[in-house]
């Protein structure tokens, strides 16, 4: 069997869907969100996240009561709610969908179902991601069968560093799932549908969820063109014209004008929807959104490690999108994946809307500007997290075309039938469980985790890959703090948290920690108050361990939180004074 | 078996492969408060003299490490200018690797204790005549004056002298009459990444021996702890490190010793 043969007519491709295909979408969407909910709670909370929570408190405040009639629209309000003069009041340079979505699940879930606050506060990300992959399991299961869909949306799924960071009252996640819904949309628009809303809705959520959505017209408008360009080499040359200007106007209507409904909704939506759902935009728009992006094109960049060096400053290295991607994604999802795109390649004139280019171009618009060496690359994987889906669709895609390939060859070979569905059962078995082994080992510090490709955690230490960031480890050190917590007897005892500090307010509501240990505050002065301190490791952050060093006279912590070995928090004592 | 089943025992291959090493890479580093290291531990202390220096490889192990032998680890010795002037040193190792610190050395004893691997290694120590960072008092200075600090320079501690020179204006810091031997070995950095981070100008240092230079260094912000050395006539002599940099804010930190 050829490469590209077979797979486009998969169980259930060619045909609509039937209810029990249905139903197992939804199955593994709502599988997906729960495995979220569960996983996130042994994720401690983000540095960043705990700003995000507490704007989406503020943005879902507001809406609550301009629908109550508590207030109006006015400058004054939308400003104390959503803006402010400075660059990040408000945390305006970010826009509001999923923080509003954050805020309005707290009131509900949390105030009003009792669930906890960070549960809460997390599941609209969770629920996204399942939604993610009923997305993706419908476009598969529409392009390349049942078999393919599930196994699409089982990767999907089981993507370590995904996983991870679907259970964050974040963006990247939220803004992944959107994208491909936008990328959903405007394929599904172009059957030729009346109104093609979708597209333009969808991708007004992803802008209005994360700036990085303004790269996907290039995915989308590079596939339309090039649908048009085929569209135009088919046409008769009879049919293109008789003068010039005929055939100018024939190739701008065949090429550019084919599905202009599909562009005209994002052009037209997208933006309208960005506008909706961001009161900061409603007056003065042209200020905001420039500052919107201006914040981002002159973004601070962070410390990151990579390869052994710690990268603060642009050039970065070309290949470290491609190189993080290779080691966080399981190692079996790629290698279907490989054989995946080659069955597209093999077969990519199949479709005559050409989903595997569409999918192709969306993972190099998101992975694209990373390839520049100017972009910052500071939160690796999430930044270009969109091009996950791709992948996993792919090596969907791969699986089935192998499994039915062997069986084929077997069945050939042997002259004895072999079923398909049990040859592609025990491929994507394999794949999956490779992939649910990965995952389980990766949680909760999946940022720390780096696959068998790497040696797991310990090779990516080896390698000078990032540790972690954002702080999150500190949740594993939060019983052995509370263990200490009697480190001064009779009285509060101050603990030197540094990026777990803006955390340490809900780890206290949250019961994980006692009230008595206090977060002693920033840099010098909270490590002089502080009897108790931390170091979440970091190649920058070894400048803390210094700090510590010299105020306590001592190099040694007393405890070392590691995963898998590694080391991810170290907790210092201040001895006797 | 026919080519075209090649795909599918190929990726079952590396899904069994998968599975496979995921589990081992998980549990390939001995536990950090489980008995490899604790044996490890105690073996060191039970050979350990005042003196030797203690190093971990690889070096994101060091957290571990120190939390099993720190108390032997005095500030001055873990911020140390290099480690030329220890005759003894343990090294304790996982997954085969070596510290820099160790660099050309035969270790005189090894001992795998379940997968932390002590080794001791025992040389002819660089004998020290004087250190700079130690005669912070007798030194003066033209500029601002340098101060002692514990700094990250290349994401490792140092002890060294720091000084921030204005603008395109040099900082002389002199020793006069600073013992010497028979070479002067120091080393210059940037300290602070956030300041190296926004202020991507090298600093320089050079030094002056009876007025002459006798090395000089750059130092740039992803060049971390930059050795400079040069040969000397035993004998006091008056020596001064003479620092600049082009922009504000540069944090130059740096250490000398005079060596027999």
């Amino acid at each position: 069997m050829s490469p590209g043969a077979g797979i486009g007519a998969g169980i259930g491709a060619g045909s609509g869907p039937g209810r029990a295909a249905k139903l197992a979408g939804w199955a593994l969407a709502a599988a997906t969100a729960i495995l979220v909910v569960v996983n996130q709670q042994g994720v401690g909370i983000a540095r960043d996240e705990v700003v995000y929570m507490q704007a989406g408190e503020r943005y879902a405040a507001w809406w609550i009561g301009l629908v109550s009639f508590r207030h109006g629209i006015s400058r004054a309000s939308v400003t104390a709610a959503f803006g402010g003069p400075g660059a990040t009041d408000n945390n305006r340079e970010h826009p509001p969908v999923m923080k509003t979505l954050f805020g309005l699940s707290a009131r509900l879930v949390h105030g009003g179902l009792g669930v906890d606050e960070v549960t809460a506060l997390r599941l609209p990300s969770a629920i996204l991601h399942g939604a993610l992959v009923l997305w993706v399991y419908g476009m598969v299961l529409e392009l390349w069968g049942a078999a393919a869909a599930v196994i699409a949306a089982v990767l999907l799924a089981l993507l370590p560093r995904a996983l991870f960071h679907a259970g964050l009252a974040c963006f990247d996640a939220p803004s992944m799932a959107l994208w491909f819904a936008a990328v959903r949309g405007y394929w599904r628009g172009l059957d030729g549908r009346r109104w093609p809303w979708q597209a333009g809705v969808a991708w007004g959520l992803a802008l209005g969820t994360k700036h990085t959505a303004l790269v996907l017209p290039f995915a989308l408008g590079a596939h339309y063109l090039a649908l048009g360009a085929i569209a135009w080499r088919g046409t008769a040359p009879e049919l293109r014209g008789a003068s010039r200007a005929a055939r100018v106007r024939a190739f701008a209507r065949t090429v550019i004008g084919h599905r202009w409904r599909v562009i005209a909704s994002l052009a037209v939506l997208g933006p309208l929807t960005l506008y909706l759902v961001w009161p900061w935009l409603w007056f003065d728009p042209v200020h905001h959104v420039r500052d919107w992006l201006a914040f981002h094109l002159g973004h601070v960049h962070y410390n990151y490690e990579y390869l052994g060096r710690n990268w603060n400053a642009p050039p970065f290295p070309w290949h470290v999108a491609l190189l993080t991607t290779l080691v966080t994604v399981p190692a079996s999802t790629l290698a279907a994946a490989v054989v995946g795109a080659v069955v597209w390649i093999a077969g990519r004139t199949r479709h005559a809307r050409a989903p595997a280019l569409l999918l192709a171009l969306s993972a190099a618009a998101s992975i694209g500007p990373f390839l520049l060496g100017t972009t910052p690359i500071f939160g690796a994987e999430k930044h270009w997290m969109p091009a996950l889906p791709t992948i996993c669709i792919a090596a969907a895609v791969g699986a089935v075309w192998a499994g039915r390939a062997a069986a084929g060859a077997i069945q050939r070979a042997t002259a004895r039938r072999v079923p398909e569905p049990g040859a592609i059962a025990a491929i994507a078995g394999c794949i999956a469980l490779a992939a649910a082994v990965e995952t389980r080992i990766a949680e909760p510090y999946a940022l720390t985790w780096y696959s068998a490709l790497a040696g797991g955690a310990p090779g990516g230490a080896d390698l000078g890959m990032n540790r972690q960031f954002w702080g999150v480890a500190m949740r594993g050190a939060l019983p052995r703090l509370a263990a200490q917590g009697g480190a001064r007897p009779g009285g509060p005892t101050y603990v030197y948290t540094h990026d777990a500090s803006p955390a340490w307010g809900i780890y206290q509501r949250e019961g994980l920690i006692p009230r008595t240990l206090l977060d002693a505050g920033w840099e010098q002065a909270g490590i002089d108050r502080s009897d108790l301190a931390v170091v979440i490791h970091e190649l920058h952050f070894n400048r803390h361990d210094y700090l510590i060093w010299k105020a306590y006279g001592t190099v040694r912590p007393i405890d070392v939180v590691t995963s898998d070995g590694v080391p991810i928090v170290s907790l210092y004592r201040r001895p006797p004074r | 078996m026919p080519i075209a089943a090649a795909p599918a025992l190929l990726l079952i291959a590396i899904a069994g492969w998968e599975v496979c090493a995921a589990r081992r890479d998980a549990t390939a580093v001995p536990a950090a408060d489980g008995p490899a290291w604790r044996a490890a531990a105690a073996e060191v202390r039970a050979g350990f003299r005042p003196g030797d220096l203690i190093v971990f490889a690889p070096g994101w192990i060091d957290p571990v490490g120190r939390m099993q032998l720190g108390d032997l680890i005095p500030i001055e010795v873990a911020a140390r200018m290099d480690a030329a002037r220890y005759g003894r040193i343990w090294e304790i190792a996982i997954r085969g690797a070596r510290s820099p610190d160790t660099a050309g050395l035969a270790p005189a004893g090894s001992e795998d204790r379940g997968g932390v691997v002590v080794r001791r290694y025992q040389r002819d120590p660089a004998v020290v005549v004087a250190d700079v960072v130690e005669r912070l008092a007798t030194a003066t200075s033209d500029g601002p004056r340098p101060t002692l600090e514990l700094a990250e320079v290349g994401f490792s501690p140092h002890r060294c002298l720091q000084v921030i020179p204005a603008p395109g204006v040099q900082v002389r810091i002199a020793f006069p009459q600073l013992p010497l031997g028979r070479e002067l070995v120091g080393y210059v950095g940037i300290a602070d990444v956030f300041t190296r981070r926004d202020v991507r100008s090298p600093g320089r240092l050079d030094v002056e021996i009876a007025g002459r230079i006798a090395a000089s260094a750059t130092a740039g912000v992803d060049d971390g702890w930059v050795r400079f050395a040069a040969q000397t006539a035993p004998g006091p002599a008056d020596v001064a490190f003479v620092v600049r940099a082009t922009d504000p804010g540069r944090r130059i930190c740096f250490a000398a010793e005079a060596r027999r």
